[in-house]
Parts: structure tokens; C-alpha cells; sequence
């Protein structure tokens, strides 16, 4: 099936974000719209300063645009106050941060339990779940691990998982591969690549890194908060 | 219920996870606490124990007058013989004690020296745990019965008249008549007391005050201790009624300045209380800030991850709960130690002269009150906590990426 006549998970129309005021304001983003469909495997390039973490931020709910909007799976974000938008990343979006961000006085099982803990799953589905989603990443058997334990690409693992664990309709992943080496990258890509060709789950993953960009099929680039390529890989 | 075991959970670990400042803050708490209840226990001892020294300075829990002898206690104003009601009110089981006195202004005289003093004749026998003189004679021997021969000076009247055992001394007062009585008493004993009570009082037995001042049966006053002192305004109502000529106050009113050292002891504890906490507030909320700082980032995380902001205020929240908590429990504990290593008393022994000048006994016997330890220890968690409400808000109001950027910084 062409991608295009996918539903769309994400839809940005003009949207801007300018900080400050003034001489000094900086525009993060220009007039940018934007369409990503149901399994798409998307990367945001481009220098440091092109808007890619911003726009990422601006599609999780994370931060509010100056002029534009986002709709997410068809909800207005304008729209939504603080706690929907909680509600929203919770169900629908899972994060994978640059720095891990793993919850560090829990173990890489609790991590993965956390966001299903949160939704109310029942505990036997949640152990089983955790379970399943470590196996998945290869931690089988680390899961009793706090981070601390856990080597940077391990602790990567564990986010993924627990961004994979509520089975949400889009994983946003910042800049995933920037503490990682060559390999630890790698390992991570084809993770990724397997969780989108097998599940069908939607992958937006902001980097400059040539390594992830390459592995992706769709690959928008920014310049100075605007999109100025939008290409499928061959 | 599911959520809040899960930031119960996360916020207990949370507390350990720089267990150094943890420690340091239960510390902070717990001395701030222990300081506290003990400091209050103390207080309260020292109150209580200057009460008793005021009610046993021949006061009583309350006392019966004829009128007008309050404003003039001389020998024309004095009471008839118990009789009818009011001795069987006396005798009900609700009082403790009650004993007859002949109290009036006198002069005493040696060969050296004469000086004003109050004359109080006694029975010795009723005055047994009512007043302090059957237990202050430290020199010599006491009166032992309501007709005993002999008088009894404080040690410091007895050092100014430059008398002491066995020696003779001239009592002069008013008698009943409007004459002048005047009597030799050989000294029997010396007792000890407050200062100005060596100075200003002699005992001699009520018979031996009665024939001297011709008052035949007739007496000053009556003083009397109830078992159970808060059933103390009642009672003085059913005297009263009982007998409505007499003056009958409650010590409250005879002795006003002891109430009011009462009231502002109490009062003084409050303050100590009120000042312990602000200072606990703000190692409370520094500490709060501190781990908020350090820890923006994760928190913008959980968010970020879908956590709804009210939850995350709830997550900080629990944790200050929980440290303020143990910090109560930590102080509590001290305080109980503290209390328990002096409930044989307090010996105020190397300060004795001051704290019988401020009207205390020598030795405090501070006391565990629970509902006073469970109260004070609820308001300082609930406190405690309340202290932390508004930097919590504060963080939990800054929107995630705001948040992340700092942290990055």
C-alpha cells in the first residue's frame, strides 16, 4: 500500500514557534506543515538549530506553537489543556529522549511496568507485557537492573521497551543514537526497523546522525526552522 | 488506588535514593521536634511544679474567708466554728483534705530584732500533704499536734532575729478583743523555703494561736484540696450556696500572679513551638527545592511520559509527607527517650536557691501527655507538609520542555 493513502497519525499546518521578543526572539519554526501517516519510519534532519528536537516537542504536546496546530491522531493539541495532553502521550505516543531518561530508583523491568502501571493495566498482563517488550530489546534476564547498572546502549533498550510496552500509535525518538557508538547505533536501528516492519508502529526519530538517517524511509531534512526536503528512500 | 501505590512506591524510593540528605533532613526534623515535646514536657513541669509550690504555700485549691478578710486579714475578721452544712460539704468524699488556720500579722521579737511577719497557727495533722510545712522543718522538730508548745521560724528569719533552737522569741498581734497579745515561744524547729517565706512566716499550733489571740474556737481561714482539681469550680458553687456569707475563692483568684506564670508558660511553650517550626519550614522547603532542582528533569520526563501534573505534585508531595513523617517519628522517639531518662525527676539541685525564687520545687518530673505528643506531632507533619505545597506547584505549573531546557543548561 502507498504510504500516502495511509490515515495520518500526525498533521502540522503552519506552524510556528518564535522564543523571546523582539530583536532578540529566535524563530524555532517557519510555516511548517507536515503529514505523518501510519507506519511511517520518518527521520528529522538537519543542523544543529533546525527546529527538528522543537517540532518533535510541538507533535508530543510538549510544547505550545506560536501560530499553526498540530492534530494528532484527530485531536486538535490547541485544544487540550495540560492533563488531556498527559492523558494523550500516556495512550498514544511513546518517547525515547537522547539521554535515556530512564526513572533511576527503579529496575529496567519497573521502568518498562511504569506507563503500563499508569494506564491500569492489571499486574499479571503488566509483568507479562514488561516481560515480553525486555525480551524484545535483548535484556532478557537484566531486567532486575536499575539503570545505574546498565550501560548507555542497554539503558536505550529500556527506554525503547517501555516506549513500545503500551503498544502506542507513534514512537517519537530525540536524537536516540547520540550517546551510543557505531554499534550500539546499529543494534539500535535494526530494533527499530523490526518494531516498525513487524508491528506496523510509526516511528519519528529527530537526529543528524548519517547512521539513523540512512536506516529510515523517510527522511525530511530542515534548514532554519523550515522542511526543505521530504523524500522516500528508494 | 493503583496510581497511589505506585507513587507511594516511587516516592519512597525516591527518599533514599541521596540517603545523606535524607538522613540529614530526619535529623534536622527530629531534633527540631524532640526539642519540641521535651522543651514543652519541661515547661509543663516546671508549671506544675510551681503551682504545687504555690498551692502548698498554705493556699490550697481554694479557701474559705469571713468577709473583708482578704482586704484587711487581721484577727477581726475570722470565722465561727465548722458547723451545718458547710462542715459536711468538707467532709464530702470529693475533698481531699481541708485543714483550720489562724492567720494574722504579727511581730516578732529576739533580743536583737523585731520584724513583721505573718503569724499562722496550725494543726499539724490536717496540714499533712495540704501544706508544705510538715515536710520543711530541716532543723530541729516540727509542731505535731494542735495544741504542741513551741514555734516554728524560717531559716532566714531566724538568722536576721539572730535566734535559732531552743532559744525564746516574743510574739506580739491584735487579739479578739481589740487588745494587744503578746506571748514567749521557744523555738522548736527551722524550716526551709522559698525566700521570702523564711522571712515572713511562723507557725505555731492553732490552740496555742486561739488562747493567745482570744479567739476562742474561732479561726482565719479554712484551706482545702479537692481529689480532682478541675472539680473545682463546681464545688466552690455548692459552697457558696451552701454558705453565702463567706468569702470562698478558688486559688485562681488568691493567687492571680501563679495563673498568670500558669498562662504564660503555657504561652511561652506556643511560641517555642511556632519558632522550632518556621525553622524546620525552611530546612523542610530548602531541602524540597534542592531535590526538585536536581531532579527537574526526570520529573519533566514523567510528564512527559504521561503523568498528569496533579500526580506528579501528589508523587513530590508523598515524599515530603513521608520525610516529614519519619522526621516526627525520629523526634517523638528522642523525646519519649528523653522523658523516660527523667521520670524519676529533674534534680534542679545546682540551681536550687533560683528555681525556688521563681517558685519551683527542685526537682521537675516531666511528663509524656499522648495526646499532646500525637497532637504537637500531626501539626507539625500536616505543617510539614503544607510548607512544601507551593514550591511543588510551583515546578509542577512549568511546562515539560521548559523544564528539560533548564535541566540541560
Amino acid at each position: 500500500m502507498n504510504s500516502s493513502s495511509k490515515e495520518p497519525v500526525v498533521i502540522c499546518r503552519h506552524l510556528s514557534k518564535r522564543y523571546g521578543e523582539g530583536e532578540t526572539s529566535v524563530h524555532a519554526l517557519r510555516e511548517v506543515n507536515l503529514e505523518i501517516r501510519k507506519g511511517d519510519f520518518l527521520s528529522l534532519s538537519g543542523p544543529s538549530g533546525s527546529g527538528k528536537t522543537t517540532l518533535l516537542n510541538h507533535i508530543g504536546g510538549l510544547d505550545r506553537p506560536t501560530s499553526g496546530d498540530v492534530c494528532v491522531l484527530g485531536r486538535q493539541l490547541g485544544d487540550l489543556d495540560k492533563g488531556a495532553l498527559a492523558d494523550l502521550r500516556l495512550e498514544k505516543i511513546g518517547f525515547v529522549f537522547q539521554a535515556y531518561n530512564l526513572i533511576p530508583v527503579l529496575s529496567a523491568y519497573e521502568n518498562v511496568e511504569f506507563i503500563l502501571q499508569l494506564q491500569g493495566v492489571n499486574a499479571r498482563q503488566r509483568r507479562q507485557r514488561a516481560r515480553e517488550m525486555l525480551a524484545e530489546v535483548g535484556l532478557d534476564g537484566l531486567g532486575n537492573r536499575r539503570p545505574a547498572q546498565l550501560s548507555g546502549g542497554q539503558q536505550q533498550r529500556v527506554a525503547i521497551a517501555r516506549a513500545m510496552a503500551s503498544e502506542p500509535a507513534m514512537v517519537l525518538a530525540d536524537e536516540p543514537s547520540a550517546n551510543l557508538d557505531s554499534t550500539a547505533t546499529e543494534d539500535l536501528l535494526n530494533l527499530l526497523n523490526r518494531l516498525n516492519e513487524t508491528r506496523g508502529m510509526t516511528f519519528c526519530i529527530a537526529s543528524h546522525d548519517p547512521l539513523v538517517i540512512e536506516q529510515t524511509r523517510r527522511r525530511v531534512r530542515m534548514r532554519d526552522g523550515k522542511i526543505e526536503a521530504d523524500e522516500q528512500a528508494c | 488506588m493503583k496510581r497511589f501505590s505506585l507513587l507511594f512506591s516511587l516516592a519512597w524510593r525516591n527518599l533514599w535514593r541521596n540517603p545523606r540528605r535524607t538522613g540529614l533532613v530526619l535529623v534536622a526534623i527530629g531534633v527540631g521536634v524532640w526539642s519540641m515535646l521535651s522543651f514543652n514536657a519541661l515547661l509543663k513541669a516546671w508549671s506544675a511544679s510551681s503551682l504545687e509550690a504555690a498551692l502548698k504555700n498554705m493556699t490550697g485549691q481554694g479557701q474559705i474567708h469571713a468577709p473583708g478578710y482578704l482586704d484587711d486579714p487581721g484577727v477581726s475578721h475570722r470565722l465561727p466554728p465548722l458547723s451545718g452544712n458547710l462542715r459536711a460539704l468538707l467532709n464530702d468524699p470529693a475533698v481531699k483534705q481541708w485543714a483550720p488556720r489562724v492567720k494574722v500579722p504579727a511581730a516578732i521579737q529576739s533580743e536583737y530584732e523585731t520584724w513583721p511577719v505573718t503569724l499562722i497557727g496550725i494543726d499539724p495533722v490536717r496540714e499533712r500533704g495540704l501544706s508544705f510545712i510538715d515536710t520543711a522543718v530541716s532543723k530541729g522538730n516540727s509542731l505535731d499536734e494542735a495544741n504542741a508548745p513551741g514555734i516554728l521560724l524560717g531559716r532566714q528569719l531566724a538568722k536576721r532575729l539572730h535566734t535559732g533552737i531552743g532559744k525564746r522569741i516574743v510574739l506580739m498581734s491584735q487579739n479578739g478583743s481589740g487588745g494587744l497579745a503578746e506571748r514567749g515561744f521557744k523555738v522548736i524547729g527551722l524550716f526551709s523555703a522559698a525566700p521570702q517565706i523564711e522571712r515572713s512566716e511562723v507557725f505555731i499550733a492553732i490552740r496555742q494561736a486561739q488562747t493567745m489571740l482570744d479567739m476562742d474556737r474561732e479561726i482565719s481561714e479554712i484551706s482545702f484540696d479537692l481529689h480532682r482539681p478541675n472539680d473545682l469550680p463546681h464545688f466552690i458553687r455548692r459552697l457558696r450556696k451552701a454558705a453565702p456569707d463567706l468569702d470562698i475563692e478558688s486559688w485562681e483568684t488568691l493567687r492571680p500572679m501563679t495563673k498568670a506564670i500558669n498562662q504564660l508558660m503555657n504561652g511561652f511553650v506556643q511560641v517555642w513551638i511556632g519558632v522550632m517550626f518556621v525553622l524546620m519550614a525552611f530546612g523542610i522547603v530548602n531541602t524540597l527545592l534542592m531535590s526538585l532542582h536536581e531532579r527537574v528533569r526526570e520529573l519533566a520526563m514523567l510528564q512527559a511520559l504521561g503523568l498528569r501534573p496533579r500526580l506528579i505534585f501528589a508523587q513530590v508531595t508523598l515524599e515530603s509527607a513521608l520525610v516529614v513523617f519519619w522526621g516526627v517519628v525520629v523526634g517523638m522517639g528522642l523525646s519519649v527517650g528523653t522523658i523516660l531518662v527523667f521520670h524519676n525527676g529533674l534534680n534542679l539541685g545546682f540551681l536550687a536557691r533560683g528555681s525556688e525564687w521563681l517558685g519551683a520545687g527542685r526537682v521537675l518530673y516531666p511528663k509524656l501527655v499522648v495526646s499532646q505528643f500525637i497532637g504537637t506531632g500531626v501539626l507539625v507533619w500536616m505543617l510539614g507538609i503544607a510548607a512544601g505545597l507551593l514550591p511543588t506547584w510551583r515546578m509542577v505549573r512549568s511546562v515539560p520542555i521548559e523544564a528539560i531546557n533548564r535541566s540541560a543548561t
